[in-house]
């Protein structure tokens, strides 16, 4: 179906592509894998028609083709649900899904009543429950999931691209995805699965290509590779233990913060735990179990309507965020673009960002000192960079997540929160965010890492609370912790 | 209900959070009006407002499409001035040059609003700070040709301003309106309507799905330029000579009702209808206040306070995860 021979493409000052070949057939699913910033991405596009290739010839459908807009690959056959996604939030469902493709009437106007209809047979014929006309603003985060792969479905989808489509669900709604694929691969559909997630990979694909560097490794059955090789392939050395060793704990780990009875309306219903000091406290569950909520609330960020947080014995409930961080409390949020990272400063602002009073004299501020904090960071997390006046844009997600990391070990003395700390790492960042993550803790601090990843949670936590529908439903001591414990829990399956 | 939704349909739902706040809005000022004096409610008084809100009608209907894909124009006013001045500078008072001229100017404004798109477009400079920059090498062409009032128009080229309907309803108010409604349908019933809040809402999304986002920048440009020249003939109809600073407030003054009928600045949410009833709102408010015998230059303080307090309405709660 597609077909790439030694397809390059540069961008000023990097090598994006360079001399990659690729096989898709109809009727697979096609995983691509590769570290962040292996070329994945560019790759998309310029199968999409986003970006024209500098070199290299596309065969799509039996014949040669050069994309001059998304539009050309759009009309030719080729769908691509981008990891943002590509939607317009104040449109309706009906609208999205066939915006550029609208449903006329006799007089060329736009006939609102055939679109919703047969957006509604659409939606019915793939079992997906939308009401055409609601919102997209108003849908969850899943729900504009299969919007995206209903607008998909309008046209006479050839070849199918879907980079992360897992970032944003978990859980039933990540089954339901793979139905809906396995359904169209059944079809005819060629379908590109890009993720991080080698264990989707497994479930779902049948053959895999490896990116490394804007380079084509290789491609293998899935049923002929094992985890190992594949991290191998895309990082270049084998990565036998993605997780650090178990630390030893040291025997005295008083708590540090008490959460009693916390509860957000709507949200969070009567949560209680405890952190304790040098402990790794993973909190699990699926999207939307209130997770992330119940963090802002100790935050001070998310109104409590009850219950109470305790820090070192002193009553913090009523605490805003800026007294939380006095306090010696940090929170790492999910959304690094939107509430992390300032994306147009520099690396040493960004690292100085919640500490500038102690790099400010006569109130102004001391950008060599701040340099040399940042330089001190920059090595101590192993931030990929040309030095401390990086821009944190052009950075990989690995290395910004690393940078905010660094911003709120300088300021939380007693309490890490960390939200989702490696959604869109890649592998080899990953390995070096949980060696960030021991160290933080083995310094005495309070860590409470909210994952929807089950091997981290597990790798990683020596606690684990487990989070459904607003409540804590269980907590694991460390010889408890197992994928298929934390999974009964967040589902309310019986533990098998 | 639902045969409001079939016939302007998306165009109405998409600025109802406007619409209701405008018209519970001009229902209090109209109480108000009748309390304060007899004369507010009669129907003279009623049609000179609708009369008056004309000029800033037609100005807004563009305004509201360059806000719509989440850009601005702030050229209105100048090619309002130099639209005035060249057509009562060419006509001259000469009647056989009436429909030349006005076709040109109108087609000037076509041009200037290409001029504007294809910048926006080429230099990728925000629309704010292009239209900025236009703006003033117009306002400075306008002064070029003339420092004062310049020509005169014939006899019966008032007809635009001053004309009247059977019932005495103003010809150019009742005009603006059905371009206004016109505008609304095709916003709500037509590709180009569809993409332009497309755009607004978000453009690399517009971009990625292969939309023609340039043509409809270019489109939206265009028409402000049109409208504004439209306003410009307006203005020479109403005042009998062109000025060069006759559109000197019509600038800031078009993003007022755009704004207060619940179009968001940022883009993809509000629509024209939302627009129409800004103005008059703002008509409205004016002409009450001259009841009340307020100056003018308390007229634009609680102009002000009424911009504020009809937008604080939309702001949308902040919401954190």
């Amino acid at each position: 179906m597609l077909s790439l021979s030694g397809v390059s493409k540069s961008f000023p000052g990097v090598r994006a592509l360079s001399e990659v070949s690729l096989d898709v057939r109809s009727g697979e699913i096609h995983a691509l894998v590769g570290e962040n910033g292996a070329g994945k991405s560019t790759l998309t596009r310029t199968i999409a028609g986003v970006h024209q290739p500098d070199e290299g010839t596309i065969r799509f459908d039996g014949r040669d083709i050069r994309w001059t807009s998304p539009g050309d690959a759009k009309k030719a056959g080729i769908h691509v649900i981008y990891q943002e996604f590509v939607l317009f939030p104040h449109l309706s469902v009906a609208e999205n899904i066939y915006i550029g493709h609208e449903r006329k009437t006799r007089f060329c106007l736009i006939d609102h009543k055939k679109a919703a209809a047969d957006a509604r047979e659409l939606l019915a014929r793939f079992g997906l429950d939308l009401d055409p006309k609601a919102m997209v603003s108003d849908l969850s985060v899943a729900d504009q999931q299969m919007v995206e792969i209903a607008k998909a479905l309008v046209h006479d989808v050839k070849l199918l691209i879907l980079d992360e489509p897992t970032a944003v669900i978990s859980g039933p709604e990540v089954d339901v995805l793979f139905k809906r694929l396995r359904a169209l691969r059944d079809a005819g559909v060629a379908i590109i699965y890009i993720s991080h997630r080698l264990e989707e990979i497994f479930a779902l694909c049948d053959r895999v290509s490896v990116l490394k560097d804007g380079r084509y490794i290789g491609t293998r059955p899935v049923a002929e590779v094992d985890r190992n090789e594949l991290i191998s392939m895309m990082v270049g050395r084998s990565l036998v233990e993605l997780f650090p060793p178990r630390r030893t704990l040291a025997a005295d780990r008083p708590t540090v913060l008490e959460v009693s009875d916390v509860s957000v309306p709507g949200r969070v219903r009567n949560a209680s735990l405890v952190l304790r000091a040098g402990e790794i406290t993973g909190l699990a569950g699926m999207v939307g179990a209130g997770r992330s909520e119940l963090a802002f609330a100790i935050f001070g960020a998310l109104k409590k309507s009850g219950g109470s947080v305790v820090l070192d014995g002193k009553d913090i409930s009523k605490t805003t965020p800026a007294e939380a961080i006095a306090a010696g409390i940090g929170l790492v949020t999910e959304d690094r673009k939107g509430q992390g990272l300032a994306m147009l400063l520099d690396i040493a602002a960004n690292i100085t960002a919640s500490t500038l009073p102690t790099v400010t004299r006569y109130g102004l501020i001391d950008r060599n000192q701040e340099n040399s904090i940042a330089e001190a960071e920059i090595a101590n997390y192993r931030v990929a960079c040309r030095g401390p006046s990086t821009g944190v844009l052009q950075m990989s997600g690995g290395n910004q997540q690393k940078v905010i990391l660094a911003r709120w070990a300088r300021t939380s003395s007693r309490v890490l929160i960390l939200d989702e700390p490696t959604r869109g790492v890649d592998v080899g960042a990953k390995t070096e965010i949980y060696r960030i993550i021991h160290e933080l803790a083995d310094s005495g601090i309070a860590v409470l890492m909210i994952s929807s990843e089950l091997p981290e949670i597990v790798g990683l936590s020596d606690r684990v609370y487990v989070m459904r529908e607003g409540e804590i439903v269980g907590a694991l001591e460390t010889d408890e912790i197992s994928e298929q414990a934390v999974i009964a829990l967040a589902t309310h399956q019986l533990a098998a | 209900m639902n045969l409001t939704r079939s016939k302007l349909g998306f165009g109405i739902n998409r600025s109802r959070a406007g619409i209701i706040v405008v018209v519970a809005l001009l229902a209090i000022l109209f109480i108000i009006g009748i309390a304060v004096s007899d004369r507010f409610g009669t129907s003279r008084n009623l049609l000179n407002i609708y009369e008056q809100s004309t000029g800033l009608a037609l100005v807004s209907l563009g305004q509201t499409l360059a806000v719509l894909t989440g850009g601005i124009d702030l050229s209105v006013g100048s090619v309002i001035s130099l639209v005035s001045m060249l057509t009562s500078g060419l006509i001259s008072g000469d009647q056989s040059m009436v429909i030349p001229v006005v076709i040109g100017v109108l087609a000037l404004g076509l041009a200037i609003g290409a001029v504007n798109g294809g910048v926006i477009i080429l230099t990728g400079v925000h629309p704010l700070i292009v239209t900025l920059g236009t703006g003033a090498i117009i306002q400075g062409i306008a002064l070029l040709y003339g420092l004062g009032p310049i020509g005169k128009v014939p006899k019966g080229f008032d007809y635009f301003a001053y004309g009247r309907l059977p019932g005495g309803i103003s010809f150019g108010a009742t005009f603006t309106m059905l371009l206004f409604l016109l505008t609304a349908f095709l916003l709500a019933r037509t590709k180009a309507g569809r993409y332009i809040y497309a755009t607004g809402d978000d453009p690399h999304a517009a971009t990625l799905m292969g939309l023609p986002t340039t043509r409809i920048i270019m489109l939206v440009y265009m028409l402000t330029g049109f409208c504004s020249a439209l306003t410009g003939v307006y203005l020479v109809s109403r005042f009998g000579v062109g000025q060069p600073y006759t559109g000197a407030n019509y600038t800031l003054a078009s993003i007022t009702p755009v704004v207060v009928g619940g179009t968001m600045l940022a883009g993809g949410r509000g629509g024209v209808i939302g627009t129409l009833l800004g103005v008059y709102l703002v008509s409205l408010l004016n002409n009450l206040l001259n009841f009340l015998g307020v100056s003018t230059h308390l007229q634009l303080v609680a102009q002000g306070l009424v911009i504020i307090a009809a937008v604080s309405v939309y702001v949308e709660k902040r919401r954190i995860a």
